[in-house]
């Protein structure tokens, strides 16, 4: 039943996005077309969170813990980072990246039904568990839009279309990313005092939590030091790689062998 | 006019002199991690690492001060330098990212070269000293003259500064020492994780009662012929249809013994979950009761029809000790130890570890962590100001768009 309620909630959000996004496309030759193209994106996404609503309800517990669960959030928040740079800075393109962000994790989710699991083991009941991961939920949703702007800022820089407008988004997005990043890592570090004994132990996922933090404290003052900021379009676009290394793929890093990251227990 | 590219090491210096300079401090960490045969570096304990860390920060700071103009310290306490060292950290860290920590086999090249320790490596800690030197100077320049709208940079670099500092020189100092204790006794010896000599601790800790909650048992059925199978989590009334048979959970009970006539008796602590199932095929019904064994044990299957029947324990829900702490110098304290609600005692922190694993939830034995860790006030301190400084940029930022 569960499976079926996802492809439902998934596929009705993807085809609002789809619609939503070619209406706003359309819109550019018929503005009649606009509102009615960003009512169909917003639903799509509201369909997604009240998806989550009853979900959580439904599991009696955050729906925080699987990476099939924290996928699905993203899902929800990257579209709205898209819809609310539209509103703040009148900048359309964003949401259009970002809803295909969103489907491509929906469509990972869709491809990969987990096993469903209610149980939350004890180090993880918590009250740090829901801020620590909200925290790095947004600070990776923030990131993720600036990777996808500074990406479709090095497309425009190899046309030779760059705009001052671009790159002010992809920094801001990453400044924003890094202040939640920041927050995550030490609110782990306190829980981590709590759970485990101590706040800070060098398990992989700490490493590479670290190790994304320092990648964008070196594009802050990169950027401070007022280094071409078309080179640092193509660092910022790249970053969010070591982002992802350290949201999935430190479980299949060897060092990975004794982390107290990797929920999948025997 | 021709810009005339500026030769090495000609003023000011910038990015190439940081990245060579970078990969020198490197390159002699990891010669000298060879040299030292992977001995690793000293491990300075209090006061002595104490007494280095204030050193380096006067150091620093006054340097950064007095020689505010020149070229070199200028250099030392600059964004490229700086760029060059988080990227060596962040190089350094990805080796620890990559390759296990802490299990490399004697005279591998990882254990030589200091990779599968990186972080208490040669070349990781030279890194991290120039970085502190590097941020120090830098934090200098925005001390004094002191400034408002230089609090959100001091807040946040000094924070790090100590955070970075007192986490790194400060981890000789953590003592963690695991106390194993039966129920009844009492116990004042702890070990280390790699088991060497026992430690005596200045208190003992009694264990009265170690429990354990599991979550609900699962109903996995299984067919041999297919090797298909399924699972739930089992509840009373619970019903479900399965590749042509009917499954119905008559009864549950989550905490029950067998008696010596075979029938089972609930019991209100330390019993096992047993379930009756009735199965319907082809207006055919079976019914019996299924049982969770030991984690120990190999599971007993109940065979209906042409299917297996099996109750597997549920995961671990929460596991506690009631203990009674009593300190050498008279003090004592009743408490609930459990993961994640440590209890301080005496400037030591107990936490609920672990148990015996194959007893599950009839275990005697806890295993009880007690750690003291005099710089954890200093970490938290750095990691407040951290989080001061984000919040500072939050209300500045708000404030800046409010005018714009």
């Amino acid at each position: 039943m569960m499976a079926i309620d996802f492809t439902t909630a998934a596929t009705a959000a993807m085809i609002c996005w789809a619609v939503g996004a070619l209406l706003g496309i359309a819109s550019v030759k018929i503005p009649a077309l606009k509102m009615p193209g960003i009512i169909l994106a917003i639903t799509g996404t509201a369909v997604l969170g009240v998806y989550i609503a009853w979900y959580w309800n439904f599991l009696g517990r955050p729906p925080l813990r699987t990476l099939g669960e924290t996928r699905l959030w993203y899902a929800t928040l990257i579209p709205l980072v898209g819809f609310i740079v539209e509103f703040r800075w009148k900048i359309s393109w964003l949401k259009y990246y970002c809803m295909g962000l969103a489907t491509f994790f929906l469509v990972i989710n869709l491809m990969h039904p987990e096993v469903f699991d209610k149980t939350l083991m004890p180090a993880l009941q918590s009250p740090w568990f829901v801020p620590h991961v909200v925290v790095y939920l947004v600070g990776y949703v923030f990131l993720a839009a600036s990777s996808t702007a500074a990406a479709h800022n090095v497309y425009l820089g190899l046309r030779s279309k760059t705009t001052e407008t671009g790159s002010m988004v992809s920094h801001y997005l990453a400044i924003l990313g890094f202040v939640f990043l920041t927050f995550g890592l030490i609110f782990g570090a306190l829980w981590a005092k709590e759970a485990w004994g101590h706040y800070w132990t060098w398990d992989p996922k700490e490493t590479w939590a670290f190790l994304s933090w320092l990648a964008y404290l070196a594009y802050l003052h990169a950027n401070s030091y007022k280094i071409d900021r078309n080179k640092l379009q193509w660092y910022l676009a790249l970053s969010f790689i070591v982002l992802l290394v350290c949201w999935f793929g430190v479980n299949y890093l060897p060092s990975s062998q004794n982390s107290v990251h990797t929920y999948t227990q025997s | 006019m021709a810009t005339v590219r500026r030769q090495l090491f000609q003023d000011p210096w910038e990015f190439r002199e940081s990245i060579l300079f970078t990969a020198a401090a490197v390159l002699a960490g990891f010669l000298i991690q060879i040299a030292s045969a992977g001995k690793g570096i000293p491990q300075p304990h209090l006061p002595f690492n104490a007494l280095f860390l204030a050193l380096l920060a006067v150091t620093v700071i006054s340097a950064g001060l007095a020689f505010k103009n020149n070229p070199v310290v200028k250099w030392l306490g600059g964004i490229p330098l700086g760029l060059s060292l988080i990227l060596a950290i962040a190089l350094l860290s990805l080796i620890g990212g990559v390759v296990p920590q802490d299990t490399g086999a004697t005279g591998s090249i990882a254990v030589r070269f200091g990779l599968s320790s990186i972080f208490s490596s040669w070349p990781f800690a030279l890194t991290v000293i120039f970085f502190l030197v590097n941020l120090g100077i830098g934090l200098s320049w925005k001390l004094v003259p002191f400034k408002m709208q230089n609090l959100q940079f001091i807040l946040f670099h000094a924070g790090f500064w100590i955070a970075l500092s007192c986490g790194i020189f400060g981890s000789t100092d953590l003592q963690r020492l695991i106390i194993p204790v039966d129920e009844g006794k009492s116990g004042n010896i702890g070990f280390t994780m790699q088991g060497e000599e026992p430690h005596q601790l200045p208190f003992s800790v009694f264990l009265h009662e170690f429990s354990l909650e599991e979550y609900a048992p699962n109903l996995l059925l299984y067919d041999p012929a297919t090797e298909a199978q399924t699972n739930f989590d089992v509840h009373k009334g619970l019903t479900t249809s399965w590749k042509g048979s009917d499954v119905l959970v008559v009864d549950y009970l989550p905490s029950a013994m067998p008696t010596e006539d075979g029938t089972l008796k609930p019991v209100a602590s330390k019993g096992l979950p047993f379930v009756k199932v009735r199965i319907s095929s082809d207006g055919r019904h079976e019914e019996g009761w299924v049982g969770v064994t030991l984690p120990s044990q190999k599971p007993v299957p109940v065979k209906i029809g042409n299917l297996l029947v099996l109750l597997w324990p549920g995961n671990p829900k929460a596991f506690r000790s009631a203990v009674t702490i009593q300190g050498d110098n008279g003090q004592t304290l009743m408490a609930n130890l459990e993961v994640n609600k440590p209890v301080g005692f005496m400037g030591w922190k107990l936490y609920q570890m672990g148990y015996d694993e194959k007893a599950g939830r009839f275990s005697k034995l806890s295993l009880i962590e007690a750690i003291n860790d005099p710089w954890l006030p200093a970490v938290y301190l750095g990691f407040f100001m951290i989080m001061a400084a984000n919040v500072l940029f939050f209300w500045n930022g708000i404030k800046r768009s409010n005018k714009a």
